[in-house]
């Protein structure tokens, strides 16, 4: 029996043109862009300057913060420039432009590790040297997720292998293809959290997957495969957790306040190529798809890659009215294709204007269609309505701040409202008064 | 190829195919068997009835929007269109036709338009201009008959009158007379349970009305009499526009409730008028008065139903 | 603002009864037909005018501090005076509107135009205040009444005015209390959609 959540809705899944193609390696591009800031929290400090030449899986930036992570070279050459360049977040950060010399000379610190020899300090030391983050979306450094609350302790590590994003199928042929590194990388995630529990979620329809995974961990008994219900947002962590260990993140604590960490498979996948290779996280698996995209697929590409040289390749069979950096439901409508791939982008979507229809907006019908989806039990027409006026306190009464803008509202809207927008800018306004005071 | 223009908008990208207007189609497809009944059974002039009850719901909508300076297209979304049907179906047999297009009328404008169009009206439109035109024109809104348009009383009436009643089986399939759409149950409970599968409407709604309804009626004894556990909940339950009411007119979108526990309050709520009117009150049927006074405490219902966001402690705030 | 401006607003600009919203009382219960409207309006006139003339003569005399009743006082003297003048002379009227003819003494409007106009302006300008709000209630009494006999009983002033359709059925609702509520709620509504678009 698959497991699941309270509320969420079904998108169709459009993941069968890519779902069983094997990831591909893309040729590596001229020119990389590497944004120092492919995380959440602060952005790195450029080490290098205009004019030295840099060496593949070399260190070129990183800040003394507690929640920040390294950003590496994925080619060697020249740098070009160090400049503010747009991300994928849509706004300009400042970028690293490395020309590449096709010679992929290796950085001596590319070195292969051994797991058994390390403590799980030195795990977590090397974790955040290898430039691991979270590369399901979030982008959160692993290494500081991994540390433990004050005065508790972690007691679970889960993977998330949901991928209930429409279209996207790169942590499916992740899990297909390298089982065993994401069996390894759980491992490694558990020495370094100190737990004995570990627990993959996936959703059933990728059966192969399900297959993949309990083949890779028999015959041990450490770490337990949990099919989900294919629903939409099984992979937020909330409702991941809920349906997996039937546990609740209490309102306004992150999953390592009750003890859990949750990690994408993907870069559970990254954890083990690094530990056996000794490659920092340079390059990544994305889903290129949309009506229209001619050569769908799942790519291996370096880190700078811009989204221009990938459809390039792939080729575009009419012009695209949308184009997204990761899923159709929470990605990023970006404005130009000369934005890099960073760590956490998922996926590339070129939709057509028939796969991505503009409804126009109609009042609020009060169906309470948002209200029933919503897998935070909060009250989406009601902050809209209210963020839209300024009422900022009955905004946050009805749930604004609890909103993770998994966008479920707005799918099931029948007036076509963009509550999730609303919802957006209720939030921001209410974290900008907080911090006048 | 090269990208010229994209469009940049906020997440999500996707939308279902649910629109105001498919939900509205699909509940006058669900309502649709049992105006169809009320042709077959009363003759071919309740189809005047019914159109003359959907087109001038739909020209009046079309006109008000016009002078409000409104897209006019708003008339075509079927929200006008059901008001009109539900409305029509409100009225017995014997109703001439400008009852109904005088209820229309009103439903549209006074109930619908005058609070701002669509999504703002507190009250159910159609039970709106209905309660209008009971206190308006009260034997044209009692003219009861049967086929052929002789005169009959209402079930709920003969029951009163402490008269017979028809059978259980022909309450169920509508041969008694009555309003036009109350009649025949099992074809409203087909066209109800399509619209609670397609979660069209809430299944909340229309069974704890029905549900309290017949608690109710079964438990209190009917007025003049003493013994408790004594009523008849089946017969209660088949008769009226109980089923009508609870399915089509309680679970009204922009009228009803939005909270999940607020739901079950408004159909208590609704079941408990409904029994006390049917049983104590002046009147043999309170279905329209329980669901318009339901809906005026509908917001107050909301305010006091809000449910915990998830992860909110059990007791806290 | 001169004296015709005085005048006008109480009529449009601050129409008691659809811009600042006194005197409901009157308006929804006694608006059943035209002629009560109409004799109400009269009636709540002449005290507004007399007693606004009397306040604003003796506006000097009168202390701040029980000026409320002092007022209350020449209100109720000049209503009583109406009320018996009314039973001599109009008794089927003096009947039909009974009790709210005393209630008049409580009427917003005629203390609101004391303490608000009259006890600060001169005897000229309190006349015409008078003038103009009583003709503002009165021509909104007349309208809501009207409509509610027209509708109501299909007659207006007594008159039958359906004579050209004999099976005109009345809507009864409209000489019932809820009627007073849906006619008077729609001309306000009216009122506001009208002055909106014109500004």
């Amino acid at each position: 029996m698959a497991k699941s959540f309270v509320g969420g809705v079904h998108p169709p899944c459009r993941k069968d043109r890519t779902h069983a193609l094997p990831i591909e390696r893309l040729p590596v591009p001229k020119t990389v862009v590497i944004p120092l800031s492919q995380h959440t929290g602060k952005v790195n400090a450029p080490l290098v300057a205009v004019g030295d030449r840099v060496l593949l899986g070399q260190k070129i930036g990183d800040i003394d913060a507690p929640i920040a992570c390294p950003v590496h070279a994925s080619v060697s050459g020249r740098v070009t420039a160090v400049e503010m360049r747009y991300h994928t977040n849509g706004r300009e950060v400042l970028s690293i432009v490395i020309e590449n010399d096709f010679t992929d000379e290796l950085h001596p610190t590319v070195q292969p590790k051994n797991l058994n020899d390390m403590s799980a300090a030195d795990v977590l030391r090397w974790l955040r040297e290898a430039g691991i983050v979270g590369m399901g979306g979030g982008g959160f450094p692993t290494h500081a997720k991994l540390a433990p609350p004050p005065g508790g302790t972690l007691d679970t590590v889960l993977l998330n292998g949901a991928e209930c994003e429409p279209y996207l199928t790169a942590d499916h042929r992740v899990m297909v293809e390298w089982a065993d590194d994401v069996i390894l990388g759980l491992r490694c995630l558990m020495k370094a959290a100190g737990v004995k529990q570990g627990y993959i979620g996936v959703e059933v329809n990728k059966t192969d997957a399900l297959t993949a995974l309990r083949q890779a961990i028999a015959p041990a008994l450490d770490i337990q495969i949990v099919p989900l219900a294919v629903k939409y947002p099984q992979g937020a962590e909330q409702q991941l957790i809920a349906a997996c260990l039937n546990r609740t993140v209490p309102k306004g604590k992150r999953p390592v306040h009750i003890g859990v960490v949750v990690n994408n498979v993907h870069t559970a996948q990254a954890i083990a190529h690094s530990l056996r290779t000794g490659f920092p996280s340079i390059e990544r698996v994305i889903t290129v798809d949309g009506a229209c995209v001619e050569r769908p697929g799942n790519f291996l590409v370096r880190v700078g890659t811009s989204f221009a040289d990938i459809l390039a390749v792939c080729g575009l069979a009419s012009e695209p009215c949308k184009l997204l950096s990761g899923g159709p439901m929470m990605g990023m409508a970006m404005h130009t294709s000369a934005v890099p791939v960073s760590k956490c982008t998922s996926g590339i979507l070129a939709l057509s204007r028939a796969e991505s229809p503009a409804g126009e907006p109609m009042t609020c019908v009060r169906c309470a269609a948002c209200i029933d989806v919503c897998p935070m039990f909060i009250y989406p027409t009601l902050i809209a309505q209210y963020g839209e006026r300024g009422r900022l306190e009955e905004a946050e009464k009805y749930g604004a701040l609890v909103c993770h803008e998994c966008g479920a509202c707005t799918y099931a809207c029948p007036s076509h409202i963009p509550l999730m927008q609303w919802i957006r800018r209720a939030k921001s306004d209410i974290y900008a008064r907080r911090e006048r005071g | 190829m090269d990208i010229k223009k994209l469009t940049v908008s906020s997440s999500p990208h996707f939308h279902s195919k649910n629109s105001v207007r498919r939900a509205m189609l699909w509940v006058l497809a669900a309502l649709t068997p049992a105006a169809l009944f009320a042709v077959y059974y009363y003759g071919a002039y309740v189809l005047v009835l019914l159109l003359a009850g959907i087109v001038t719901a739909v020209a009046c909508e079309a006109l008000i929007l016009m002078l409000r300076k409104k897209p006019v297209s708003g008339a075509l979304d079927g929200s006008a269109a059901v008001t009109g049907l539900l409305l029509a179906l409100n009225v017995p047999a014997g109703a001439p036709w400008w009852l109904v297009v005088i209820g229309s009328f009103l439903a549209i404008g006074i109930g619908k338009q005058v609070f701002g169009g669509i999504g703002h009206n507190p009250f159910n439109p159609a039970l709106a201009a209905r309660a209008i035109l009971v206190v308006s024109w009260p034997a044209r809104m009692t003219d009861w008959v049967g086929p052929g348009l002789v005169s009959a009383a209402t079930p709920l009436a003969q029951y009163r009158a402490g008269n017979v009643v028809p059978s259980y089986l022909d309450l169920f399939f509508g041969f008694r007379p009555g309003s036009l759409g109350e009649m025949s149950v099992f074809l409203l409970l087909v066209g109800g349970l399509t619209l609670i599968f397609l979660k069209i409407i809430d299944w909340k709604i229309p069974v704890s009305f029905v549900g309290t309804v017949a608690l109710l009626t079964w438990v209190l004894p009917r007025e003049g009499q003493t013994a408790f556990f004594a009523g008849d909940p089946l017969f209660h339950v088949l008769s009226g526009g109980l089923i009508l009411g609870a399915f089509f007119m309680a679970t009204d979108w922009t009228t009803s409730p939005i909270t999940k526990r607020g739901r079950i309050v408004m159909g208590v709520g609704a079941g408990i008028i409904t029994a006390i009117i049917r049983l104590y009150g002046g009147l043999p049927e309170g279905v329209t008065f329980a669901i318009l006074i339901m809906n005026a405490c509908t917001p107050l219902i909301d305010r006091f139903t809000l449910g915990k966001s998830f992860g909110s402690a059990r007791g806290a705030s | 603002m001169n004296g015709s401006k005085v005048f006008w607003r109480g009529i449009f600009g601050e129409n008691p009864i659809f811009r600042l919203l006194l005197g409901m009382c009157p308006a929804l219960a006694v608006s059943i037909a035209a002629n009560q409207g109409l004799g109400m309006g009269l009636a709540a006139t002449a005290v507004l005018v007399a007693s606004n003339i009397l306040i604003s003569l003796l506006r000097s005399v009168i202390p701040d501090k029980i000026r409320i009743p002092c007022f209350i006082v020449v209100i109720a003297t000049f209503v009583t005076m109406v009320d018996l003048i009314m039973a001599a002379f109009v008794p089927a009227l003096h009947e039909v509107l009974g009790i709210f003819i005393p209630l008049i003494v409580v009427n917003c409007i005629i203390l609101q135009r004391a303490e608000a106009f009259a006890s600060k302006n001169g005897v000229w300008r309190s006349t015409l205040d008078g003038l103009g709000m009583g003709a503002g209630f009165t021509l909104a009494l007349v309208l809501v009444s009207s409509i509610r006999e027209i509708f109501g009983s299909g007659t207006l002033f007594g008159l039958d005015i359906f004579w050209f359709w004999q099976s005109f059925e009345p809507m009864r609702i409209m000489v019932s209390p809820p009627g007073a509520f849906i006619v008077l709620g729609l001309l306000i509504g009216l009122i506001n959609f009208l002055s909106v678009r014109k500004a």
